[in-house]
């Protein structure tokens, strides 16, 4: 009876087998568009009955990054081709790229993301698209762009795997000019950068306590404001100290220009210059206080005039805020690089490259870009559109006559290491226990350096055709 | 034998014959009563056992034939054989020994407590006052508040130096103290816990219904105190529902992953702070932070490990413990 039953579950078993593979297929029988990740057979090139269905490109850019009324004009412009927008989600984005599943266009970070993605094999190389198009003109393409090549050994050479959407030396200081006062501080020299020490000096100056309660911070960064992995690059970039050997297969974190920049953050951080996880301020990120009046600098891009020209708070006195040049370590050389230059890349898996080509070209060249440049969100990645930067009131030429400046200064490309992803998380998770006085400076370098040592071996190994 | 050698003929003379084969010995079983019923019910567990194999088990042995790979997101056509590479990493991983040592920690300290208190509300809700029905749903309420809002209140409630609870303790000329930091941050995490132990107050009311009033008429004819009904009848004749509730208890609280990212973090991906680092999280920030899938696969296999020995131990010692008055009757 046994093997009866046994024999029966297969029977039902294959039998809902055979129902699930029929409906499967029924169903993209019927459907009524192609998905980006279906066979080669599904593309518009294919000569058959289907050629009326529209591609569904897949685009993964926030919410707030592209509108729904740009997206129908591009709909109607091109009946070919639908966009379908997908919110941007680190761990939901990892499970998509493990199993084959990403979106046609991911929105990564230039400067942190290109070599391993180019590693992984995920990037297409645009170069054969921005060579033929008119559009986008390789000639035309400022130096953020250089964050998106690489030729497998040096970021910044090599073939283009993407565009900034636009992008900013990132290191600059805003600075409330009513909290210096409240302060009783001088507003530094825009003319000339300070000294990071100079910085976290000046910031310590401008937190005001009352008892236990800080009054205002005097700093505040796009994160709680503590260490993070381009600011040490950045550091290290000024001091001209490279931390991975050349073919990237050890890491050195336990170098004293690191314990001399990472220190300027530890003592900061316990001075409470800003929000922190030792204050526990509720504020998720730098702009919070600042946009509200709660911190007297803000270490962000020229983007952040974006902000301010737009936020309902500051839009109304513009003229109490400034920028200032990106500092440099003690005795380094001036730098102002991109810490991110947040852009996007073409899956090379994608089954339509021409039509997802032209969703790219569509959203990072022409109109949307020039919009995006008047708007003052960042600096165009196409050096033709800079000049549509604000420039009108008193506020857009300060921080124009900045920018100019900082631009002769943001060449270099930050230092990352293809096989150590999210070195940034790795950073701060031996970071803190310093903060709190649970660890030192050296123990936690070595820490990292054990735990960065492990993730580049696996890395280097996986990569292994 | 006959029918095995049936079986392998109609095997040997060709795949297209072998599924008509199946179907009519299918024919064949439902002529019976029994094998209708024997075909009812594998039709009626069927839907569960396909979802099950597919979206349970496969998943299930495919991460553990991960684990002995170099999978680490983006190599799956390449995949190469590790061995117990991964494994061997595990004991080798300082954050994987600690987290493991924090996670046993929260679950000693915090599974006996919310058993205790979840005991002590069902014992006050089992009496016979007015408005029972309306104590009975403040307090379960908690546990059906989502999580997500729980994380987000209790943040706020322990926020920075002007948050709620250190607000009061200021009023009373106390301390104002960092909740969230590196000191305190188990304690508020364990607060936060108990605060929703109010879920084992059905299955506790249960039991507590479950104990006949003669026990409690005859010890009080005896003269026995309240602590000695308690201590002598409600406490022995509970265990069971004891028992139950620190198994699923530990269980639960070894799996723990959100609560601790909720208090401190603002995604999914950012790490909670130290004493709070539990193996969960480390599996998860080990897949989807640093994309070591396989690496994540073996945390979890050897977590699997670990629940599956304590469970093991915890039945173990329920014979000395835990009175089931069926037994005692049989």
């Amino acid at each position: 009876m046994k093997k009866k039953g046994y024999l029966l579950l297969g029977l039902i078993m294959a039998v809902g087998l055979t129902a699930c593979g029929n409906n499967k297929s029924g169903s993209e029988t019927n459907s009524p568009v192609k998905e980006g990740n279906e066979s080669q057979q599904a593309s518009p090139s294919d000569k058959g009955g289907k050629d009326a269905d529209p591609i569904v490109v897949r685009f993964n850019i926030n919410n707030d990054e592209i509108s729904t009324e740009q997206i129908k004009q591009f709909e109607d412009d091109n009946p070919g081709i639908k966009i379908q927008r997908e919110d941007t989600d680190a761990t939901k984005l990892a499970a998509q790229l493990a199993t084959g599943e990403a979106p046609d266009i991911i929105r990564i970070s230039g400067v942190n993301d290109t070599p391993s993605y180019v590693i992984r094999g995920i990037a297409m190389d645009l170069t054969p698209f921005i060579q033929k198009s008119s559009i986008i003109r390789e000639d035309d393409l400022g130096p953020a762009t250089n964050v998106f090549r690489f030729d497998g050994k040096v970021q910044g050479q090599g073939p283009i795997y993407g565009i900034p959407k636009d992008w900013s030396p990132d290191y600059t200081v805003w600075y409330n000019k009513k909290l210096f006062e409240a302060a009783g501080v001088p507003i530094p020299d825009a003319s000339q950068p300070m000294t990071w020490k100079e910085l976290f000096e000046l910031s310590k100056k401008l937190t005001i306590t009352e008892g236990d309660t800080i009054k205002q911070f005097g700093l505040g960064i796009l994160g709680k404001s503590e260490a993070d992995l381009p600011w040490l690059m950045t550091y290290l970039l000024s001091k001209g100290v490279t931390l991975s050997s050349s073919d990237f297969s050890s890491i050195d974190y336990d170098k004293p220009e690191v314990k001399e920049g990472l220190g300027l953050w530890v003592d900061a951080v316990k001075a409470n210059v800003g929000p922190n996880q030792i204050n526990q301020d509720k504020a998720a990120w730098g702009g919070e206080i600042f946009l509200t009046d709660r911190a007297a600098m803000m270490l962000s891009g020229y983007w952040f005039s974006g902000l301010l020209r737009n936020d309902e708070h500051t839009k109304t006195h513009l003229d109490d805020f400034g920028m200032l040049p990106a500092p440099i370590a003690e005795g380094g050389k001036r730098v102002s690089p991109t810490g991110s230059a947040t852009g996007a890349i073409i899956n090379k898996a994608t089954k339509h490259p021409e039509e997802t080509w032209k969703v790219y070209e569509w959203y990072f060249g022409g109109k949307l870009a020039e919009e995006r440049a008047k708007g003052g969100w960042g600096v165009p990645a196409m050096k033709h559109l800079v000049e549509m930067l604000p420039q009108t009131t008193e506020f857009d030429k300060q921080a124009f006559k900045v920018l100019q400046g900082e631009l002769n200064y943001s060449n270099d490309v930050l230092e990352v290491n293809p096989y150590l992803l999210n070195g940034d998380a790795l950073l701060k998770k031996h970071l803190t226990p310093v903060y709190f006085g649970k660890s030192m400076l050296d123990e936690a370098m070595k820490q990292l350096n054990k735990d960065a040592s492990t993730l580049l071996k696996e890395g280097m190994s996986a990569a292994q055709k | 034998m006959q029918h095995r050698s049936k079986l392998t003929r109609w095997k040997e003379r060709g795949s297209l014959r072998f599924p008509f084969f199946l179907l009519m010995k299918g024919v064949d079983l439902i002529r019976t009563e029994r094998s209708r019923r024997t075909l009812a019910f594998y039709l009626m567990v069927s839907p569960w056992v396909v979802v099950f194999a597919f979206f349970g088990l496969y998943p299930l042995f495919y991460g553990l034939y991960l684990s002995f790979t170099n999978f680490i997101g983006f190599n799956i056509d390449r995949l190469r054989l590790v061995g117990l590479q991964n494994y061997k990493n595990v004991f080798s991983d300082t954050d994987a020994i600690y987290s493991l040592g924090r996670t046993i920690y929260i679950a000693i300290v915090y599974v006996p407590i919310g058993t205790a208190v979840g005991l002590l509300l069902a014992l006050l809700l089992n009496r016979s006052i007015r408005g029972m029905g309306i104590y009975r749903t403040i307090f379960y309420l908690p546990s059906i508040v989502p999580l997500v809002s729980v994380g987000l209140m209790f943040r706020f409630l322990y926020a920075d130096k002007d948050g709620i609870i250190n607000t009061i303790l200021k009023f009373f000329h106390l301390p104002a103290l960092n909740w969230l930091g590196y000191d305190y941050a188990t304690l508020s995490l364990v607060i936060m816990l108990v605060w929703g132990a109010g879920g084992g107050i059905l299955i506790n009311l249960a039991g507590l219904k479950g104990i006949s009033r003669d026990y409690y008429e005859a010890s009080s004819i005896d003269g026995a105190s309240s602590f000695q009904k308690f201590f002598r009848i409600t406490l022995p004749l509970m265990t069971p529902v004891i028992f139950f509730n620190l198994i699923m208890g530990f269980i639960g609280a070894l799996q723990m992953y959100i609560q601790p990212i909720l208090l401190t973090g603002t995604r999914l991906l950012d790490p909670p702070i130290r004493p709070n680092y539990f193996y969960a999280v480390h599996a998860f920030q080990q897949v989807f932070a640093f994309q070591r899938f396989a690496y994540g696969m073996a945390l979890l296999w050897i977590m699997f490990v670990v629940i599956l020995l304590l469970t093991i131990l915890i039945f173990t010692t329920s014979r000395y413990w835990v009175h089931y008055e069926t037994d005692q009757e049989g």
